[in-house]
This record gives structure tokens, sequence and C-alpha cells, in this order.
């Protein structure tokens, strides 16, 4: 069931190692790979813009993003599906992504991260001339 | 012979837990429990049962004069939410479409969930069908429904007996 597997891994959080106090959540992402450059797509619902961290560093690319919480600690809820909480995850960058390159912009939740690829590993069409 | 204890032999097949036919019954009594017992998103029928891709996770709570109720829908703009209220049936649907580049390129990782989505739930409360308000801000959907006047809680003031 689709929603299951989303709640779980949303509270995924054994993988990434965090010295932040509270509860973290990894976002879901997509990862995707266009001639030009690696989109990454996560989800932080809830997050405000000033409050996402992106940084790269060692060639490791971590999101995080602050998220304060929606409601007074002690409210009730008739019904409770998902946990707020901040958001982390961390990947590793290869070297062939133009580190100096990378952009992200945020929108109705989505953080769109464009890692361009470096020259050398972009695909390369060689023209093939004939000869006389 | 027509006056075998028919009722011996289902309790017999409960009984080991290790009989598939035992799993098979254990899943359907699961689902109904959930369907009758849940007062919340009874409604919500597995997603191979509705072809729906996923549907957004919510909460809902209710203070003196509103049930509020929040979903999270990232990557949805306004117009592709649909909101109705019927009753005391709150009705949440609409379509998360994948994006262009999505479409064009291969992917390493694919958690996002896209489709046609639409929800059901009960409401708690009967609600002004006027005094509905929903919000969408970072992905998060806030939607403040009042309540009628007979809803609404009253502090019953304790006098002190002599």
């Amino acid at each position: 069931m689709a929603n299951e597997t989303r709640v779980k891994r949303r509270t995924e959080e054994g993988k990434v190692e965090h010295l932040r106090s509270g509860t973290c959540y990894q976002p879901v992402v997509d990862i995707l790979e266009l001639p030009e450059e690696i989109v990454v797509q996560a989800e932080v619902p809830g997050a405000k813009p000033e409050d996402i961290d992106v940084n790269f560093e060692d060639g490791l690319l971590t999101i995080y993003a602050k998220v304060e919480p929606r409601q007074a600690p002690d409210t009730e809820f008739l019904l409770r599906e998902y946990r707020v909480g901040d958001y982390h995850r961390t990947f590793r960058v290869s070297e062939t992504i133009d580190s100096s390159k990378i952009a992200a912009d945020y929108t109705d939740g989505v953080l769109t991260l464009h890692l361009p690829k470096a020259e050398a590993a972009k695909p390369r069409k060689i023209p093939v001339k004939t000869g006389e | 012979m027509a006056l075998i204890p028919w009722r011996r032999k289902v309790s017999e097949v409960q009984s080991s837990a290790e009989s598939p036919l035992a799993l098979l019954r254990e899943e359907f009594d699961r689902f109904f429990d959930r369907f009758f017992a849940e007062p919340f998103g009874a409604l919500d029928w597995p997603a191979w049962f509705t072809g729906q891709a996923w549907w957004p996770a919510v909460d809902v709570h209710e203070d003196e004069q509103h049930v509020v109720l929040r979903a999270e829908v990232p990557g949805l703009k306004p117009e592709e939410i649909e909101v109705s209220v019927t009753g005391r049936q709150l009705t949440l649907s609409g379509e998360k479409k994948e994006t262009a580049e999505r479409k064009e390129g291969g992917y390493y990782r694919s958690e996002c969930r896209y489709g046609k989505f639409r929800r059901v739930l009960d409401l708690p409360q009967t609600v002004d069908p006027e005094q509905i308000e929903a919000t969408l801000a970072e992905g998060v959907l806030t939607i403040r429904l009042k309540k009628t006047a007979e809803a609404q809680s009253r502090r019953i003031p304790i006098k002190a007996g002599q």
C-alpha cells in the first residue's frame, strides 16, 4: 500500500548520523538523470525557504530543513498520520558533477537541486566526416 | 450428514495460526476491522483496490469552534487540489502531475508518488459549509472548518452547592 511505504520512508532515521537534537526525517526524493545535469527533487512539506540549508562539502551533498511544529505540543489529534520534524539527508556526489554550479529552487514544498555535469562527463556526439 | 457442527471447524482453522487459510482469514478480519472500526479514514481503500497511486497523509484536530485538517501535499498547486464538503463528509481530491524533467530522463531513485488521489473523511462534528477556509503553503494544505452552533462545545459553569 502506497501510503504505508511512504510513511515508513519518512520515519527512516538510522542511515544518517546527526548531531542535532530532536527527531529528523529523511525526505523522499526523486533523482533524475538528464543529458546535462542530475536533478534531485526532495519533498520537504512545511519547510520555509529560508530554513532550508543545502550544503556541499567533500563530495557530500547535505539537505537540512528546519520545520516548525504546526500545532501546540498538547494538541489532541483525532487523526494523525504523519509527524512533523526537521528533514535531513545526505548524498555522495561523484566527481563528474560541477559542484561550483549547483543550483537549488523551492516551490510548493518541493526542493529541486540541479547538479550540472562536468564538461568531461557530458555525452558528446562526434561528427563523422566523409573522407574524399 | 446435515448436522455437522461447522462452527467448530471454523474455530479449528482459526487456532492453527500457521495455516495459510488462517492467515488469509486474519487478513480479511483486519481489513474489515479497519473498515468498520475507524471513525476516520474508513474509506481508505487499499491502492490495489482503487487504482490510486497515493493519497496525502492527514492530521485532524479540533478546538472549541473549529475542526482543523492538515494534509501534506508537496508539489501540488492550489488549482490542482479540490476540497468539498457534503454533510459530514469532506472530500479531498486532485492529481499530482509528473514534472517534465521526470518524464524526460531516466532516474536513479524514485521515491515520490504521482497520480490521482481521492480521500473521503468523516468529520467529527457538523460544520457550516459557508465557513470553510483552505490555504496551501509550502506543500501543507490547511482546512479550517467552523462547527455549526449546535456542534460547538460550551463550557458549563459548576456552582458550588451549600
